[in-house]
């Protein structure tokens, strides 16, 4: 209630506080001045926070490190600034108090949360990176894993989808399932299997990440993708402290600048009939329109030059308003301590009509009820709203200029009102947006109890009980004018799913003779999985209006009904013991076995074990004397992980429902659709990780290095079968994979003074590489239009296959005397004859590059100047290709929209061939360029992802406010996008395919992925 | 001490727990049975089972069905590919430049075989339920055999020499498993059509879409034409035509409706339901811009040939109820009609992709016409003008058009026009071209899209060879076994 009241007061205040702080500095006749230096250099240190102890009064000093304060005898000087260990000086009778601060290196004795305990950051033996949430809640990001983009060395993390509220793509060190998933394992405070989307950044204290196997090894069955650990925020004793964040901007989609219209769209369009209708032997001197000689399939409208001049991206996109609120208290005594929070989340699309609503909650309560028996619970429920296109981007944007986007009399009309044959039957795309009316809604509960148990020094017992209740809703009604069949449509899909999860941990800690540190865990683990699902679809155009949008208003469909249940359950007993001796040799061994219900009777079982060792050589005497170094580790581990992501009981050959319609009435049957495989097992990862940790001059330089080789075998797949059989595939253990790459992370302290900088630069590179395929060399899936993708031995995994382009066919001559494809014309692709038989056939294709990045880069740079602070987050990718099919529909196609950039390079007759290398792209051709290397772009990328420039209020005002700490932020996400030239997708990573998921899986394949959203924010913090 | 002895009750509770894990759980967490699904070990256990797993069979024959045309007319001389849409593969058949890697013939061969293995599971299993009603256990098995024979018809129609599998097989047994003899194959559909025959029950109680007697006797008799056995073929056509009651109905266009498309001439089709289990070929043969009062929009896939077009008389009234010239845009429906001709056979007004039309697999004018074509064969050409001309008579409303058996062109010759003309986007004009030969011939050369104002065609120049008789094994299969070789010429 208080704080209600205060608000306005406060943003009065604050204002105030921007436009005079300057002149706020130390002031006042005080009877004690001195200067602060730093102990390295002794330079000196503005900004300094000096206050008596016990009260609010204080100052700061100035720019040469001077301050001067009145005090009275009996007072304590605080001297604390931000990376430097705290001084406190008895005032006594001095008038002149000049005080050196050293940093603080207690970074080395930070913990590291490494999944079922914490280990010393001096004493972790595996590759284990952390971030701690210092400002990332500021980030205007609407999901955590986003603001872990670029910032740690071999975590990947892609958005591909930029639409509000969606999930980026997480990839620690390469993909290596094919069938099975590659996504981390994620565990939110001890729960495994937890979804990030349901967590704010807000409440996040830090987020590990388990790279390598030995360490992963802990979750066993499900660490083969990484293991990311979430600890969220815990009361601290004291009085309640507030903490309120909000942020709020505006996003903007960057679009692209080359659409054509009017005479310049008609032109081309001229150019492509004639283009067809020559290919079918018609005369191109005929008239293009109103001459009946020329069919009609080849005329060009008038309305083409004459009609309107809409670009459609413009009309569809829109800037859109974002929202980010947080409040949260902490506090608690030495018996009960409590974090309670509460998330407001609102963000609009860039694309109209979509928008994500997110409402959360969280509370942490710890209660220690006597020096053996402490216990305590987190709920975090949570509730999220979407609202959705019912097509990707390209469906909309692709649409011809000349059609209005609204009737006067508030109907769309289509291009086939203008115009009644050849161009797009499509609906006008507003009306399909403004007419779909597509939500998805998730209410997440994750909730845990646990009790821990001191048992005797060093022994203690922890078991959990934790729940994850989630239920979502897809509703989706389509209006009889949003769509180009006239008919309406709506359906509904319901999921609940319950993940139980009961854990117990017996740790124990200990060291013997000040020299031996011993801790080691045991623990058991049980996990049952429930999910229902059902869904239901009205019949096509039975809606009774446009009014009612649940199926209430239409006839249901039986055959596009459904409902059923689905369970897994997962039993897992573990072992860790973690020794030391003096800090100076670092051993680590671990073993962990899981039962899974989802294999065959006979393969339930798997056992994942992990070891792995490190020096700490500057803790040897020799080392002692290198001043230059402060720390340097080696270290080298192995660890087998799992993976078990296959559907339920997939082991088993299933019963599906199927349909026919004897009399004319719809009548369900039944069948095998699966072929069933009993011997199904884990997928298993075994990796060595080698790494080195180097710290220089008290560890203003730090520098991580690390080697890995991980190889996954038995792969979880949809193998291909004879399908004499009755079936195309067998879900298998086939085949290996292997991920092997180095990671170099490199943080230093550029400048300590007054003006402070800071750099953390992290880089990885990744080889994957098929190693196995159970016997045979290659296998290729071969989408509709021709490209493949292809598993072949010692490439990387679904590299895009097809024909390399060397030039285009001129003219009949040339067609004659070339390798063709059958049916070529002039126009067409010259392709690389790679057997040189004098013909192009399906042996002349060839790997023509990987949706996988070579190697990709993070930078952040911080800078600090007195109260001022500046991040800013760089991020690069190398070496990936984009199969960008979308590029076809803004080649002239249909007569659609048109880009300048696809249009004036290509070849429209021997007169105008274009830049020679780009054929004559036609609906009628497709597959002459789909197959080739016509669509494949570099997608590698520079990006600015985010600025953030804050002003920290100094402590004397803000205390004045009475609040703790006071501080003002503006972000830019995504300011600077770089490309390289001949990309035309809106996002480097974006792509709509999907991500590896079985053997007809097309990464890389973008058709309409959205564009990249540059987003502007103002934002506030402040404790109180 | 009091303290200690706390600490023991703590460790006692936590072992407690800790056991009470070992032991109770495995049980619940790891042995589950699935709630929603049946496996092959409890489906099949009764009469019901039994007839669910028939109506799967005749699923996988609705699946393909709907793009069936894609290697049975679009190579041949009705039809050709529209350059508004592309289907991988289906250029390829157009121009008769058919591959290995084709996707079509692999897609063929993986639902042709689904539907093999889902007749060979219900004949597997027919002898485990105890509680079928009398005749119930005959007709299961007849519809199995029926629809085993219809695949593998289509199957050696398509390729050729195939394997024969009528068991359940592992995939060590598949992988190994070489091409059976046209001659097995054939001697298989010939055994499985003669016992349907023997265990169906008649037409009158049969529901549509489900094989009855008279289908299996059909079927028989043209795979006895097939086979060139025309003594088997006069015999077996002679019991459809003599002793069963299907007739040709008097106005052809009535086939192609919605009310009437269950009626005597019928002897067995592909049932679909408009909506909630309808079929794509209306869609596929309407114009992308749609067609007034049938459907807003259309997928186009492919457009009549002018080959086809040219043949048809004017008095045809087959002509209106199989293809129509003139088009008009639903979108400007006042607008003149441009000439833009498009396959009607299938215009009924529709929900898109999912027509309720039925597409036919033996219909009695079929019969009628094979019949003519066996007494062709056995001599007796007067009577084959008879049967020719009932099919001549019914299309055009009266007997002015009848063959007098006095033109010049061969009677052989005029029987297969006829059927061009009668079974125009019936799934059959290609296979007729291969068993007659005259592929070799009449595909050289393709009229396709016509110029009305010019008067002339698109030609397009094409070059059939001797082994495209039959289409390649799919190169996917050939790759995963060690038993099945490409046919020749591929």
């Amino acid at each position: 209630m208080k704080f209600y009241l205060k608000w306005p007061l406060l943003a009065v205040m604050l204002v105030l506080v921007l436009c005079t702080s300057a002149r706020l500095q130390a002031q006042g006749a005080g009877n004690v001045s001195g200067t602060v230096v730093d102990s390295v250099g002794n330079a000196t240190l503005p900004g300094v926070s000096v206050v008596i102890k016990g009260t609010s009064k204080g100052v700061t000093t100035d720019v040469d490190g001077k301050f001067r304060i009145q005090t009275s005898a009996g007072d304590v000087l605080t001297f604390s600034f931000i990376g430097y260990k705290k001084v406190e000086v008895p005032v006594g009778n001095q008038s002149v108090i000049n005080v050196v601060l050293r940093q603080d290196n207690t970074v080395l004795d930070e913990l590291v949360v490494v999944g079922y305990g914490t280990v010393k950051k001096s004493s972790v033996t595996a590759s284990v990176a952390k971030v701690e949430n210092t400002v990332l809640d500021q980030i205007p990001v609407g999901r955590p894993e986003s603001v872990l983009a670029g910032r740690l060395a071999g975590v990947n993390v892609t958005q591909n989808n930029t639409s509000p509220g969606s999930a980026p793509l997480i990839r620690i060190r390469g993909a290596s399932s094919i069938d099975a998933g590659n996504d981390p394992l994620v565990v939110i405070d001890g729960f495994p299997g937890g979804s990030l989307g349901s967590v704010s950044t807000n409440d996040i204290e830090s987020i590990e990440v388990l790279k390598d196997a030995s360490a992963a090894a802990i979750y066993g069955s499900r660490g083969a993708g990484g293991v990311i650990i979430v600890t969220t925020k815990k009361g601290k004793s004291g009085k309640a402290r507030f903490n309120f964040n909000a942020y709020a901007g505006v996003a903007n989609a960057k679009g692209h600048k080359d659409w054509i219209t009017g005479q310049e769209y008609y032109d081309y369009a001229v150019r492509y009939q004639n283009r067809e209708y020559k290919w079918i032997g018609g005369d191109t001197s005929i008239p293009v329109w109103n001459d009946a000689r020329r069919p009609n399939a080849y005329q060009v409208s008038d309305v083409l030059k004459n009609g309107n001049n809409v670009i459609w991206e413009d009309e569809v996109l829109q800037s859109a308003v974002i929202q980010h609120y947080n409040l949260s208290v902490g506090g608690g005594n030495d018996h009960v301590k409590y974090y309670v929070s509460g998330t407001l989340k609102d963000e609009q699309g860039t694309l109209k009509n979509t928008s994500y609503k997110n409402y959360g909650v969280r509370a942490n309560v710890d209660v220690t009820v006597n020096s053996i028996v402490s216990l305590g619970f987190m709920l975090n429920p949570s509730y999220a709203k979407r609202r959705f296109a019912s097509a990707d981007i390209n469906n909309y944007v692709k649409f011809p200029s000349f059609v209005a986007v609204q009737n006067p009399d508030g109907t769309y009309p289509n291009a086939r009102s203008y115009w009644g044959a050849v161009v797009s039957g499509q609906t006008n795309p507003m009306a399909t947006l403004d007419g779909s009316y597509y939500y998805g809604t998730t209410v997440n509960n994750l909730g845990e109890a646990f009790i821990n148990l001191n048992l005797a020094k060093g022994l203690s017992f922890r078991s959990s009980l934790s729940t994850n209740l989630a239920s979502n809703s897809t509703d989706r009604f389509q209006a009889s004018w949003a769509v180009s069949t006239g008919l309406n449509s709506g359906s509904q899909a319901l999921s609940s799913t319950t993940s139980i999860a009961n854990e117990n941990v017996l740790s124990y800690t200990n060291t013997f003779k000040g020299v031996h540190s011993l801790s080691a865990i045991a623990g058991a683990s049980y996990q049952k999985y429930n999910s229902s699902n059902s869904s239901m679809a009205a019949v096509n155009g039975s809606f009774n209006n446009d009014i009612i949008h649940t199926l209430n208003n239409a006839i249901i469909n039986p055959s596009a009904s459904t409902s059923s249940k689905s369970q897994w359950g997962l039993i897992s007993y573990f072992s860790r013991v973690n020794y030391g001796y003096k800090d100076k040799y670092l051993l680590s061994a671990s073993i962990r076995t899981d039962g899974s219900s989802r294999f065959g009777p006979e393969n339930k079982w798997g056992y994942f074990p992990s070891a792995s060792a490190a020096w700490r050589m500057s803790q040897e005497d020799f080392m002692k004397n290198v001043g230059a170094v402060s720390e340097l580790k080696l270290r080298a581990s192995y660890g087998a992980t799992g993976n078990f992501n296959i559907g339920d009981f997939e082991y088993l050959g299933q019963i599906g429902d199927v349909y026919y319609s004897p009399n004319n009435t719809l009548t369900k049957g039944q069948t095998q659709v699966s072929y069933g495989n009993n011997s199904l097992s884990w997928e298993k990862t075994k990796s060595y990780d080698f790494g080195l940790e180097l710290g220089l001059f008290r560890n203003r330089v730090n520098l991580v290095l690390d080697y890995y080789d991980k190889r996954t075998s038995g792969l979880l797949y949809n193998v291909s079968i004879p399908s004499i059989t009755g079936f195309t595939s067998s879900l298998s253990n086939v085949g290996s994979v292997s991920n092997k790459g180095f990671e170099i992370e490199l943080t230093t302290k550029n400048l300590v003074g007054e003006f402070k900088w800071e750099t953390s630069f992290n880089l990885a590179k990744n080889t994957n590489k098929v190693e196995d395929l159970g016997g045979v060399t290659e296998r290729i899936a071969t989408d509709t239009y021709g490209m493949g993708w292809i598993l072949r031995l010692g490439q990387p995994m679904f590299s895009y296959y097809g024909y390399k382009i060397v030039g285009v066919l001129q003219n009949e001559e040339d067609v004659k005397n070339s390798p063709v494809l059958a049916g070529s014309v002039p126009g067409n692709p010259k392709f690389q004859d790679v057997n040189g038989d004098g013909q192009i056939t399906s042996a002349d294709k060839v790997i023509l590059g990987n949706f996988q990045p070579k190697a990709y880069f993070g930078l952040i740079n911080n800078f600090a100047y007195k109260a001022f602070d500046l991040s800013i987050a760089m991020q690069a990718s190398v070496g990936a290709k984009m199969y960008n099919f979308e590029n076809e529909y803004y080649q002239g196609a249909l007569l659609g929209a048109m880009r300048r950039s696809m249009v004036d390079t290509q070849w429209w007759s021997e007169a105008e061939p274009g830049n020679g290398m780009v054929p004559a792209s036609s609906l009628s051709k497709l597959t002459y360029q789909s197959s080739s290397d016509a669509y494949i772009e570099d997608a590698s990328f520079l990006a600015v992802r985010n600025i953030n420039l804050g002003y920290t209020v100094p402590a004397n005002v803000s205390q004045k406010l009475h609040l703790s700490g006071l501080r003002v932020y503006t972000s830019l996400a995504n300011p600077f996008m770089f490309t390289k030239k001949g990309f035309h997708g809106y996002n480097p990573e974006g792509y709509t395919g999907g991500e590896i998921a079985g053997t007809g899986s097309k990464p890389g394949y973008n058709n309409g992925a959205a564009p990249i959203n540059r987003v502007y924010t103002l934002g506030l913090n402040f404790n109180f | 001490m009091h303290q200690d002895m706390n600490i023991s009750r703590h460790i006692k509770t936590g072992l407690m727990l800790m056991a009470l894990g070992f032991t109770s759980c495995e049980d619940k967490l790891l042995n589950l049975t699935p709630d929603s699904v049946l496996t092959p070990t409890n489906f099949y256990k009764n009469a019901a089972d039994i007839n669910q797993a028939v109506l799967g069979i005749y699923n996988s024959l609705q699946t393909r069905r709907q793009t069936d045309y894609l290697l049975m007319e679009v190579p041949a001389d009705n039809l050709y590919m529209s350059a508004n849409t592309t289907i991988a593969g289906s250029n390829d058949v157009d121009f008769l430049t058919v591959n290995a890697d084709n996707a079509l013939t692999a897609a063929f061969w993986n639902t042709t075989y689904n539907g093999v293995f889902r007749a060979n599971a219900v004949l597997l299993n027919i002898d485990t339920p105890t509680n079928y009603t009398a005749g119930q256990k005959d007709q299961y098995i007849g519809e199995a055999k029926f629809m085993r024979a219809l695949y593998y018809f289509d199957l050696v129609r398509v390729f050729g020499a195939v394997p024969k599998v009528v068991d359940k097989i592992s995939i060590p047994e598949a992988a190994a498993l070489p091409k059976a003899t046209e001659e097995e194959i054939y001697s298989l559909i010939i055994e499985d059509l003669t016992d349907a025959a023997a265990k169906l029950p008649a037409r009158k109680s049969t529901a549509t879409g489900r094989a009855s007697k008279g289908a299996a006797m059909a079927l028989l008799g043209k795979v006895y034409v097939y086979r060139q056995d025309w003594a088997n073929a006069k015999t077996q056509l002679e019991k459809v035509i003599n002793e069963l009651d299907y007739k040709l109905v008097a106005d052809f266009a009535s086939l192609w409706k919605l009310e009437t498309e269950d009626n005597d001439e019928v002897i067995f089709t592909v049932k679909y339901v408009d909506g909630t289990n309808g079929q794509s070929l209306s869609t596929s043969y309407t114009p992308n811009g749609g067609l007034v009062g049938i459907a807003d929009r259309g997928a186009e896939t492919s457009l009549p040939s002018w080959s086809l077009l040219k043949k048809y008389e004017e008095a045809d009234k087959r002509k209106a109820a199989t293809v129509k010239e003139w088009w008009t845009s639903p979108a400007q429906p006042n607008a003149e009609p441009i000439y833009y001709p498009y396959v009607s056979k299938y215009a009924v007004k529709h929900s898109y992709g999912a027509s309720g039309i039925d597409i036919p697999v033996l219909r009695y004018a079929d019969i009628v016409l094979l019949y003519a074509e066996t007494l062709f064969k056995q001599g007796d050409k007067a009577n084959a003008l008879v049967q020719l001309n009932k099919i001549r008579e019914r299309a055009f409303g009266n007997a002015a058009h009848n063959y007098k058996g006095t033109e010049t062109a061969d009677l052989m010759d005029l029987i297969l026009n006829e059927r061009q003309l009668e079974l125009a986007y019936e799934h059959e004009r290609w296979f007729d071209l291969v068993r007659s030969g005259k592929y070799l011939t009449v595909m050289k050369q393709e009229e396709r899209l016509y110029n009305y104002a010019a008067k002339t065609p698109v030609v397009v120049e094409l070059a059939p060879k001797d082994f495209m008789k039959v289409y390649p094994i799919p190169q996917a299969q050939i790759d995963l076994s060690s038993g099945l070789k490409q046919n020749n010429g591929y």
